[in-house]
């Protein structure tokens, strides 16, 4: 278990001028990514004047702010941007910040495994001596959590794939993953949401737009969702299908 | 005010300041890759900065002036009319329908800019109007300007939009005796990029650190609007261990597992996975905007009080321009 880690202090760090850094620990590990998300939560809450994004990671949050606006806060101590950051975010009281990971509800990802959709089923269910449907079952039956989004917009870096489906990355990447591809890379496994080239394995697809910058929110999920999948037949994925 | 683009030149783009409200769902910034240009082309016209333009890379596209227009240059290119005139960067020009304009070589240099009165009326995507090529969103059409692309003005005219219009109209290309000397707002060495220490700085050997701010570094062929790869010194890691992917935006100088260098630039992800040895300083990424492949550069360290200085400052003198300009004209 990680009360250790999950009780450390955190560190500040600038990321240039213009952020700041919390890091809450060095590892991936669920108690340390639900004090990110708690505290994301609550500083989104209880912003400062001049901040205006923050970027959830595994282990890190950090804060994007204007320094214009922030140089100019008179009742935030501090005589650099970084210092006044830092001291706001230690006035809202960072270190009671624990563990608030069950508030978040289940979203539901609909998955057509296997076949054209999920070419690498097959090699990763014989990699682990397993048949694909064990596979589609041992996939579609945890809950996840999503760690983080980042690498291109809306990818989703998931955590709490069973251990008996961690496959490596394929040693020469695809030039073209389909959007809504699910894959697995090591101990993750996430869903890519554009064209783009990629290296994990794809075990299927999900009919769902991961990323539509039409939307209000283009992202169908963020940082600190749960997630679980439900295996649907070529029927199923056309049912859903959005063009 | 209309333009029609008749070559599309290396690769032409709309931007603005950036997209800066969807980091957290992993859309990066983009906008300009030389902020600084970008602005002074907009404050000289008396437009907000944030006004959408466009960004040109090196040299070789050119443009139909459709409908007469009021427009300013700036960056590094050279613009020039049919009839051979080198036009003035960094003030406003006022262009007749019928010319044609090209972007010419400069020794040195990779961007420039061209912002219209009013701005180029590109739908906003997410807040901006900034072309991130990787999704296909912002600008024209998610992509680069293209022969026969037709671009229009807003045709939202402020007041001192219109007190510009109105000084400089006339049956040939024409503009004013001032301009803005770009060149007060950039370092006299262009070549030195001031840094600030990363977060895993301490991660690289002494040997390496010491290379990374005494050589010469030289931006690679694989170079682009999310990052430059950069040539030299290789940094040697002495804490070995995989870096837990975390935010890293434009500016930031990861190491990757070979030990060669890249800077993040505009488009860059929004979380990365390398060590990051230095941060670059805010008012310098204009000069980083500016370099092309076989362009060399160096590091000088800074403290990050003084990159927030500088960098303040850099917005004071700039909003100095604004209010001079809106005395003129007023």
């Amino acid at each position: 278990m990680t009360d250790k880690a999950a009780a450390s202090q955190p560190v500040f760090y600038p990321l240039g001028e213009n952020a700041l850094t919390i890091e809450f620990g060095s590892v991936i590990d669920e108690a340390i990514s639900n004090r990110v998300t708690a505290f994301n939560r609550l500083l989104n809450q209880k912003p400062f004047p001049g901040m205006y994004q923050t970027v959830a990671a595994y282990a890190t949050l950090t804060i994007f702010f204007d320094p214009k606006t922030v140089i100019n806060q008179k009742n935030i101590t501090g005589t650099t941007c970084f210092e006044k950051v830092r001291n706001y975010l230690l006035s809202i009281k960072i270190g009671d910040v624990q563990n608030h990971a069950g508030e978040a509800q289940v979203i539901t990802i609909p998955v057509c495994y296997g076949g054209e959709y999920g070419p690498d089923l097959q090699y990763v269910a014989e990699y682990h001596q397993l048949s694909p449907e064990e596979a589609i079952q041992l996939h579609s039956a945890a809950i996840y959590k999503v760690y983080m989004i980042g690498f291109i917009p809306g990818f989703t870096y998931l955590g709490g794939l069973d251990a008996r489906l961690e496959t490596p990355r394929k040693s020469t990447p695809r030039n073209s993953v389909q959007p809504g591809s699910v894959g697995i890379a090591g101990a993750q496994t996430g869903i890519y949401p554009l064209e783009t080239p990629g290296g994990w394995q794809i075990i299927g697809r999900t009919p769902l737009k991961m990323f539509d910058a039409a939307r209000e929110q283009p992202a169908l999920l963020k940082a600190g969702d749960r997630v679980k999948f439900e295996p649907v037949d070529g029927a199923g994925f056309e049912k859903y299908h959005q063009p | 005010m209309k333009i029609r683009i008749k070559k599309a030149g290396l690769q032409t783009t709309v931007q603005d300041m950036g997209r800066f409200n969807y980091l957290s769902q992993g859309v990066p910034f983009s906008g300009a890759m030389d902020k600084l240009s970008a602005q002074i082309a907009n404050r000289v016209l008396g437009n907000d900065i944030n006004c959408a333009v466009i960004e040109f890379t090196q040299s070789g596209a050119s443009f139909y002036v459709e409908e007469d227009l009021l427009a300013a240059f700036s960056g590094d290119g050279v613009f020039v009319s049919d009839d051979g005139r080198r036009l003035p960067s960094n003030g406003p020009v006022f262009l007749p329908a019928g010319n044609t304009i090209s972007i010419g070589h400069n020794k040195s240099g990779c961007r420039s800019y061209m912002a219209v009165a009013g701005g180029w009326d590109v739908p906003p995507v997410l807040g901006s109007r900034s072309t991130y090529l990787t999704a296909k969103i912002g600008g024209f059409e998610g992509r680069c300007l293209k022969e026969n692309d037709v671009l229009s003005s807003t045709g939202v005219l402020n007041p001192l939009n219109l007190a510009v219009y109105e000084s400089l109209k006339a049956a040939d290309i024409n503009y004013p005796n001032w301009a803005i000397a770009r060149n007060t707002f950039l370092p006299k060495d262009r070549n030195t990029i001031r840094v600030t220490r990363g977060r895993e700085f301490d991660w690289f050997e002494l040997s390496s650190t010491t290379d990374f701010f005494s050589q010469n570094f030289t931006v690679g062929l694989n170079s682009n609007r999310m990052g430059y790869h950069l040539q030299g010194a290789v940094m040697a890691r002495k804490q070995q261990g995989e870096l837990l992917s975390t935010a890293v935006m434009p500016g930031t100088i990861q190491v990757t597992n070979e030990g060669s260098m890249i800077l993040l630039m505009a488009d860059a992800q929004t979380t990365g996975g390398y060590p990051r040895i230095a941060q670059v300083a805010a008012v310098d990424m204009p000069l980083c905007a500016q370099l092309k492949p076989g362009d060399q550069i160096s590091f000088k360290e800074i403290g990050l009080k003084e990159a927030e200085t500088l960098l303040l400052k850099q917005w004071a003198d700039l909003e100095k321009v604004s209010i001079a300009i809106k005395l003129k004209y007023a």
